[in-house]
């Protein structure tokens, strides 16, 4: 075992590094002036400055940004998980003449490319007036997170056998209430990883927030897109903005993440 | 059996169930879907975000004060702006008023306003004439210019000084001096410029191929680069490339402000608006030791010129908060106000003689009399609705160019059949 | 059994959902595909028929492009795959210290995608990077990263496998999770290799989340743009010039017809590249 635990350590060693290294570059580049970003040997202490998370927190309105991105990412998790849920269970549960077909033509959002999507789009939202909302985007990304979802959570439900859900029915469990109280439970890990993945396709998107979106409900990723400007990108308001921005992804992950490893609870199906 | 009646008996259950689920998502959706419905004198303008809308925004409570109009700001990065408001223009404006570049007018004329009749109450000789002609088409006015931009010569003065040279009037004398002062061990190089398949590329080939008399389409709409001006300027347009540092190639606007700003280049050719951060002491390491000057001719001088104007929307129904919003962000009072503006990246230039020959614009832009010099003798891009696109096989022409994929007269030939095809449609 | 056919109208509201969201879209595309429609001349639509296609299927630049686009989405899935796998592996590990290091691992995937290849690309720079100043300190030499063309897209795999390594990670973490330990269990009693359980135990069990994962990934990849946008631009020269670029260039100047045409080529070859795939791993089943 010891051993093991050596070898684990040994192998995180270059897994952390490869990760971390540009992080830690975006985190000093952020307290950085443009010259000292250029200086060979590259300074990892320094002292820092403030000035690009002033002039990003300041000269636009950063806060309108990213309470427009945290509400529609939220609508979109939600949605997501609801619509996508229900859609897997019911795939795992059935299989009727299509149903094969069905699963496949749902992925078929995901093999357009978005800017071909963005127009249609953009002139569906313009004639039933939802350009420029909050509804209009978490609509777009509720199709675009769900195909994902639905795939994973089929293979989650399929894992869960039927007769836990058997002996929840004959103790008089509603089939909805099954799902809720035996089936979700059991496929958390699936639920989470669904949910992390809604949040982020969400919040980092950025030709639909760009094409869709106006004066109300801009989002984050148009923000910091707007940060290369024709003298090229102001590195250390950009990192900056970036750094501020994986805040609120880190901390659901952190919340998240502990559904993520479940223990396990087959030992229901033997009693 | 007793479990089959109660799943029976369960489906209505079930399907309440399902019912609450979906109305408390629908609820949910519905409650975050805030409809954007600003209208009553507020004037929706697309804009270029950066550091221009904050000059733009900094001084905004001062118009809305004045006028009593409210100025919702729609701010795109500058590769996406042009698509944004074509599409937005071509399916039923959600524009009154649009911050745009001199090439897209022709193509976007169709849906603007003309200014004509409203242009004749201003003081339209305070503009330089060029800036004016960049928001014309077709004999008629539609928009006022805003922030003028052209390309212009920087050089190191100190250098200069020390070896008691000025400033090259024409390419030969700029590639003498340039290789006179390449040091690669230094490094030190003669000039820069991007070689990359960067738009700006095509932009430095165009000013070298111009200034020997060439032109992208001729007097019969044909493409017109493959000629002897055109090999002259293309053969000293490689030339320059030689003089620039090894990562030439994939250079963008950014790595040449980067090459200056970091002592590495002796000369080169700027967009003035990339000049204000070259003199910024936490940016650039030769703050102070600049010079600027109209970049050099080969048979002329035909420095490039880029105007941002100011457009009003055909379909807005302000058209007359519009003409108020437009003729202040073409006023003395914004000018003044945007060139001093506080910022060590940029300022919006003003296209009025007498802000730029104003002493304060002058001490606040070191570059400013030259920046007028130069939008004197500018020279713009064919005025063509197609202009876009054949701009778009150009870049892509030159990129091949510099990286090795095509020879000097093969791209002169592509760049021309490019050009035809886009003009015989 | 008279509850398991009541099951199929939970997909009703997700399903029509996606259909009335997608579907509609997707057939004006496919109408607009037919057509010449320039934005800038709006009065001036022809109907093409397979106009649009022919002309693609005929250009040089848009076969390569597919060329292009094909080999990176090979490179990077393959690698994101491996990659993620392995990191799966060591994490399925019960050792405590590693749960807070999972945290860590998944960050890149937080990075909004332009920021981190805007960042990569001053790293990469082969004057101003950083990443070059440390291989010369290691004697490895100052390889032109977006100057070359074969290491251009080298860096392109680079910069999408860093982001999205984290991804196929937690796929795959989240259905070794899911394992039950009994079967393993089983398997050192008969004497099993660490090897052999991996082989006949995790393979199979996870064929389908692996499935998922990669068939997601690659055809996230195949319509990668804000990536290849940033970092090279499609360079040097046409070097990385994939689909998604050609399209962006003519939807950037308002050619509809031909972007959509653009899009639905785009639509047939990964929906092929998903079929293979699929039925690839149900045949080994």
């Amino acid at each position: 075992m010891r051993t093991r635990k050596l070898l684990t350590v040994l192998a995180l060693i270059p897994a952390l590094a490869w990760t971390l290294f540009p992080l830690l570059w975006i985190l000093t580049a952020s307290f950085k002036t443009e010259l000292s970003l250029y200086a060979k040997p590259p300074q990892w202490i320094f002292s820092p400055i403030l000035e690009n998370y002033k002039r990003v927190l300041f000269n636009i309105p950063f806060f309108e940004y990213l309470t427009n991105s945290l509400l529609i990412a939220t609508g979109t998790t939600l949605g997501s998980l609801v619509l996508g849920t229900l859609a897997a269970y019911g795939f795992s549960r059935t299989r009727f003449w299509g149903s094969q077909a069905l699963r496949f033509l749902i992925l078929v959002t995901r093999m357009v490319p978005r800017m071909t999507l963005v127009v249609p789009y953009y002139l569906m939202m313009l004639k039933i007036g939802m350009l420029d909302t909050y509804t209009g985007l978490i609509i777009a990304y509720i199709s675009f997170a769900m195909p994902f979802s639905i795939w994973l959570l089929i293979g989650f439900f399929d894992d869960v056998p039927l007769e836990v859900e058997e002996a929840a029915l004959v103790d008089g469990c509603t089939p909805v209430g099954t799902l809720v109280r035996v089936v979700i439970p059991i496929a958390a890990p699936g639920l989470a990883v669904a949910a992390i993945f809604a949040f982020l396709v969400s919040w980092n998107e950025f030709l639909f927030a760009l094409i869709l979106s106006g004066v109300h409900s801009k989002t984050l990723p148009v923000v910091i897109a707007g940060l290369t400007t024709d003298l090229g990108p102001l590195y250390g308001e950009m990192s900056a903005a970036a750094v501020m921005v994986m805040l609120p992804n880190v901390l659901m992950t952190l919340v998240l993440q502990r559904y993520v490893v479940k223990g396990l609870t087959l030992g229901a199906v033997k009693g | 059996m007793g479990s089959i009646s109660t799943v029976r008996g369960k489906g209505r259950g079930k399907a309440l169930e399902i019912g609450v689920v979906l109305g408390m998502m629908l609820l949910l959706v519905l409650v975050f879907g805030l409809p954007a419905w600003a209208q009553t004198k507020t004037l929706n303008l697309s804009m270029l975000a950066g550091f221009k809308e904050d000059v733009l925004r900094a001084n905004l409570p001062e118009f809305e004060k004045k006028t009593g109009i409210k100025v919702a700001v729609d701010a795109a990065p500058l590769g996406e702006l042009y698509k944004k408001q074509l599409l937005a223009l071509s399916t039923g404006a959600r524009y009154d008023v649009l911050f745009m570049d001199e090439p897209w007018i022709p193509a976007l004329s169709e849906f603007l306003s003309p200014l004509d009749e409203r242009a004749k109450g201003l003081d339209m000789q305070d503009f330089i004439p060029t800036t004016v002609a960049a928001g014309a088409f077709q004999g008629k006015q539609y928009a006022l210019p805003v922030d003028p931009n052209v390309q212009i010569l920087i050089y190191r003065k100190d250098l200069f000084a020390q070896k008691g040279l000025k400033p090259p009037a024409t390419w030969e004398e700029l590639l003498k001096i340039g290789k006179g002062m390449h040091d690669p061990a230094k490094p030190q190089y003669g000039f820069v410029l991007t070689a990359s398949n960067d738009i700006q590329t095509i932009n430095y080939m165009l000013l070298v191929m111009w200034s020997y008399g060439a032109e992208i389409v001729d007097s019969r709409m044909r493409g017109a680069l493959n000629s002897e001006a055109g090999k002259k300027g293309g053969e000293v347009f490689l030339e320059l490339v030689n003089l620039a540092p090894p990562a030439v190639k994939t250079y963008t606007f950014a790595d040449v402000n980067k090459a200056i700003q970091l002592g590495q280049a002796v000369m080169g050719i700027q967009w003035a608006s990339g000049a204000k951060p070259m003199e910024d002491k936490t940016r650039s390491e030769v703050a102070g030791k600049l010079g600027y000057a109209v970049p050099p001719k080969g048979t002329r001088v035909t420095p490039m010129r880029g105007v941002w104007n100011i457009a009003i929307a055909k379909s807005s129904p302000n058209q007359d908060a519009a003409w108020e919003f437009a003729k202040w962000l073409s006023s003395r009072e914004f000018g003044l106000a945007s060139t001093r503006y506080p910022s060590a990246i940029s300022a919006i230039h003003s296209p009025r003689v007498s802000v730029l020959t104003d002493p304060g614009t002058q001490e606040a832009l070191p570059y400013a009399g030259v920046l007028l010099e130069s939008l004197r003798v500018a020279k713009e891009r064919p005025r063509l609705k197609e202009y876009a696109d054949i701009q778009e096989s150009l870049r892509v022409i030159a990129g091949k160019l510099t990286a090795g994929e095509l020879n000097l007269n093969a791209a002169l030939q592509e760049m021309d059949a490019a050009t035809n095809k886009m003009l015989v449609k | 059994m008279g509850s398991v056919q009541s099951r199929r109208w939970f997909l009703v509201p997700g399903v029509i959902f996606l259909l009335a969201i997608d579907m509609v879209p997707l057939v004006y595309s496919l109408w607009v595909s037919f057509y010449e429609w320039w934005l800038v001349r709006p009065r001036d639509i022809r109907f093409l028929g397979l106009g649009n296609y022919l002309m693609l299927a005929a250009d040089p630049a848009f076969r390569r492009s597919v060329l292009v686009t094909c080999t990176l989405t090979f490179g990077a899935v393959l690698a994101e795959f491996l990659a993620g796998l392995a990191l799966a592996l060591l994490f399925a590990q019960p050792f405590r210290f590693l749960r807070p290091v999972r945290a860590v691992i998944m960050m890149p995937l937080f990075v909004v995608p332009v920021v981190g290849a805007t960042m990569w690309r001053l790293i990469l720079h082969p004057e101003m990077g950083v990443l070059n100043f440390y291989l010369g300190l290691l004697g490895l030499g100052n390889p032109q990263w977006l100057a070359d063309s074969t290491m251009a897209m080298f860096a392109l795999i680079l910069v999408d496998a860093w982001r999205t390594i984290p991804f196929m990670f937690l796929v795959i973490l989240a259905g070794l999770e899911t394992l039950p330990a009994e079967l393993y269990e089983a398997a050192r009693v008969d004497g099993a290799s660490w090897l052999q359980a991996f082989r006949f135990i995790t393979v199979p069990l996870l064929a389908y989340i692996m499935l998922v994962a990669v068939l997601i990934r690659g055809m996230d990849v195949f319509r990668e743009f804000d990536i290849v946008f940033v970092l090279t631009g499609g360079g040097p020269g046409t070097a990385t010039e994939t689909i998604q670029m050609l399209n962006y260039r003519v939807f950037g100047l308002g050619h509809m017809g031909q972007a959509n045409a653009i899009g639905i080529i785009t639509l047939i070859l990964v929906a092929l590249m998903c079929y293979l795939l699929i039925r690839v791993v149900q045949r080994s089943r």
